[in-house]
């Protein structure tokens, strides 16, 4: 009865995971040429050595809408706590990514959970992002090919249009991924995720392009699964900070229990 | 001549040696009892294969809103989005004739923990005193107690009250997606603990009481999944179904009842198998009886041969020789059907109300997915005794049919002039 997890598509893509490490780091100061090196640098411009923040997430479904404020801190890839702020009924509630393993702590229950691999497919707070998509950080050099699709106009903007399709030994479930990347700023518009029919499965656009934390960043983005057009999981960045400083400890499951 | 002398030319010839004829009789009549013990003891373990399947858990008829199945969403409530009276229509389905009892259930899937251990889950929510009438899973509480009304209580299945390491008394975490978008969580006492014998349910099953799971998914208390019915006689489940179907359908809920044919086809299945069984069964046991009522038959002919032939010369045709015998032999398939039948009555009316019990000798077992126990009960119905008496006098109009045409064929010169 899987079902009642809702089921969302397996995804073991940026995400979640990278929205909220976002932070440009080590923007290396030579410009990427190659589409390799483009999609590197965009898929590292949503990520930092560490991070802090605070974003809303915005889940409409067919059935419920709600509204989540978040805080949210990272450290490299492999680390980060998300923590419920409101609504008041859930404020505790609190995520720990310790490389692929989660953590849930309930303060209702005064109890943590770990997620059990089996339930990794699940959706995280009800949201369109899986467990999963939260601990699977971007590896999208490591695990495609990358070929430029695309180069030039589109409604007035010059983009590249990146297709990524799987290396044969990459454990991805996507057929294949196109990411829409802006020339003047190297903002990435959107990123379309195929299944395995080479239908769409879901769409992610990014807007709101704002500086943030010092550094350009899309502040809001948005996911659409193609089976559900009505519903929608929408992260919006209100605050950020990069290259803040975290105690070794601060990924610990004592942290995620006292709330800081 | 008219048909009516044949009979009594038959029933006549029938009496003429009476202890042949009783031997026969009583040949054919055990052949009738013991096909039709035989077809109702295999239609007796083929009902309690489809009670002990369907009264575990699933009931033999379960209502679902449309379109509940396979998604199982929990938002697919009885009723949609409006909900219905739940009072008022299990009332309405406690009134269909052949309901024996009808049970809610809510449905959710979740998490359940303990310590460092966390396990996948089906939380179902319940109403014990009805769901006794429907399925015997509440039988299956090995330890502990029923979860009391209004404080946090559940029932685990003991392969999960193992894997989490919990006894009664201990707590215990779920977590489930409530209806609101939320996370349900909440903390819970471990008042008892099921074995069923079926793996997936001792693995995987969490009981609670019907409010106290909808509390914990944010559900309204008129809002449930599945409304689940026992029937009197697990036959009728499909015709109860399709009645109950559009009745409430008629009262304005799009619902869907399936019977257990529906959704334990491998049952429906197995029972039609078993039916088609029924023949081989007929077959086997008059087949051993045409040879001896041939023999009989080939004797009495043999008998009467200078009478035949004394028929003929006055001018019948072979024909009448024909017609003689064979009605013979319909009468006394006949005399064996009533004999049969009056043996056959009290006897499978005793069998089915107390069947020998031969647990003591095999055990309880499970086949097909269902616990069987090793009684032997004769399930009463029209069908055994029916097709047995079609076998029997199937049998006897063939087994008189070659003596009838062997004296027919004889010359009745050569008879008359004892050449035989």
């Amino acid at each position: 009865m899987g079902g009642f997890w809702h089921s969302t598509r397996r995804a073991p893509v940026p995400a979640l995971a990278v929205i909220l490490a976002v932070s440009p780091g080590q923007v290396s100061a030579q410009i990427p040429e190659t589409p390799r090196e483009i999609v590197d640098y965009v898929d590292r411009l949503l990520r930092g050595e560490s991070s802090s923040g605070r974003i809303a997430m915005e889940i409409e479904t067919e059935n419920w809408s709600r509204r989540l404020q978040l805080e949210v801190w990272s450290r490299g890839r492999d680390y980060s706590i998300i923590r419920v702020l409101s609504p008041r009924s859930e404020a505790g509630t609190a995520t720990l990514m310790v490389e692929d393993q989660v953590w849930n702590y309930l303060p209702r229950a005064d109890r943590t959970i770990k997620i059990p691999p089996s339930l990794m497919m699940g959706a995280w707070m009800g949201s369109h992002f899986t467990n999963d998509d939260l601990v699977k950080e971007s590896q999208l050099i490591e695990d495609y090919d990358i070929f430029l699709g695309y180069e030039g106009d589109r409604d007035g903007v010059e983009v590249w249009e990146f297709h990524l399709t799987p290396k044969p030994e990459a454990a991805v479930v996507w057929d294949r991924i196109e990411y829409q990347v802006r020339k003047s700023d190297m903002m990435p518009t959107w990123a379309l995720y195929f299944d395995e029919d080479g239908e769409v499965a879901r769409t992610m656009t990014f807007s709101e392009y704002e500086m943030m934390g010092g550094r350009l960043v899309p502040a809001v983005m948005s996911i659409v699964p193609t089976d559900k057009p009505g519903e929608s999981t929408t992260v919006i960045y209100e605050d950020v900070d990069f290259d803040v400083e975290l105690p070794d400890d601060f990924f610990s499951l004592r942290n995620l229990r006292s709330g800081r | 001549m008219s048909g009516s002398v044949w009979w009594r030319i038959g029933w006549r010839n029938v009496w003429r040696n009476r202890r042949r004829t009783a031997i026969t009789v009583g040949a054919l009549a055990l052949g009738f009892v013991s096909s039709t013990i035989m077809i109702g003891l295999s239609e007796g373990i083929v009902a309690q294969m489809i009670e002990n399947g369907t009264d575990l858990l699933t009931g033999q008829i379960q209502i679902h809103q449309e379109g509940f199945k396979p998604e199982r969403s929990l938002y697919t409530t009885v009723g949609g989005r409006e909900g219905t009276d739940l009072e008022q229509l299990l009332a309405l389905v406690r009134r269909q004739p052949g309901v024996r009892g009808v049970a809610p259930r809510v449905y959710a899937g979740g998490l359940v923990s303990s310590g460092e251990e966390t396990s996948a889950g089906i939380f179902m929510g319940l109403q014990p005193d009805l769901e006794r009438d429907v399925s015997r899973i509440l039988e299956a509480l090995e330890d502990g107690t029923m979860p009391d009304p209004g404080v946090r209580e559940v029932l685990l299945g003991a392969e999960m009250a193992e894997k989490l390491g919990v006894s009664v008394g201990d707590e215990v975490v779920l977590v489930a997606p409530a209806a609101d978008g939320s996370m349900g969580n909440d903390v819970y006492q471990v008042a008892g603990i099921f074995r069923t014998g079926a793996a997936e349910l001792d693995n995987s099953y969490t009981l609670l009481l019907l409010e106290t799971l909808q509390s914990l998914i944010a559900m309204q208390p008129d809002r449930v999944h599945e409304v689940a019915v026992a029937v009197t006689e697990v036959w009728a489940g499909p015709d109860v179904a399709a009645s109950l179907e559009e009745q409430i359908r008629r009262a304005g809920i799009q619902v869907r009842v399936e019977a257990w044919t529906d959704f334990r086809s491998d049952l429906a299945e197995y029972a039609q198998l078993a039916a088609s069984f029924n023949w081989v069964i007929v077959l086997i046991v008059f087949i051993m009886a045409i040879f001896g009522v041939a023999n009989t038959m080939l004797m009495a002919t043999w008998e009467r041969r200078r009478e035949f032939a004394v028929v003929r010369a006055l001018g019948s045709p072979s024909t009448g020789v024909i017609r003689t015998v064979v009605f013979e032999t319909i009468v006394l398939g006949i005399v064996s059907l009533g004999l049969g039948a009056v043996v056959v009555v009290p006897l499978v009316a005793w069998w089915s109300t107390a069947p020998p019990d031969l647990s003591w000798m095999v055990g309880d077992f499970t086949m097909a997915g269902s616990l069987v126990r090793a009684n032997l009960r004769v399930e009463p119905s029209l069908e055994g005794p029916l097709i047995s008496a079609v076998g029997l006098l199937i049998t006897v109009f063939l087994a008189g049919l070659y003596p009838a045409v062997r004296s027919a064929l004889q010359r009745p010169a050569d008879i008359l002039a004892g050449a035989d």
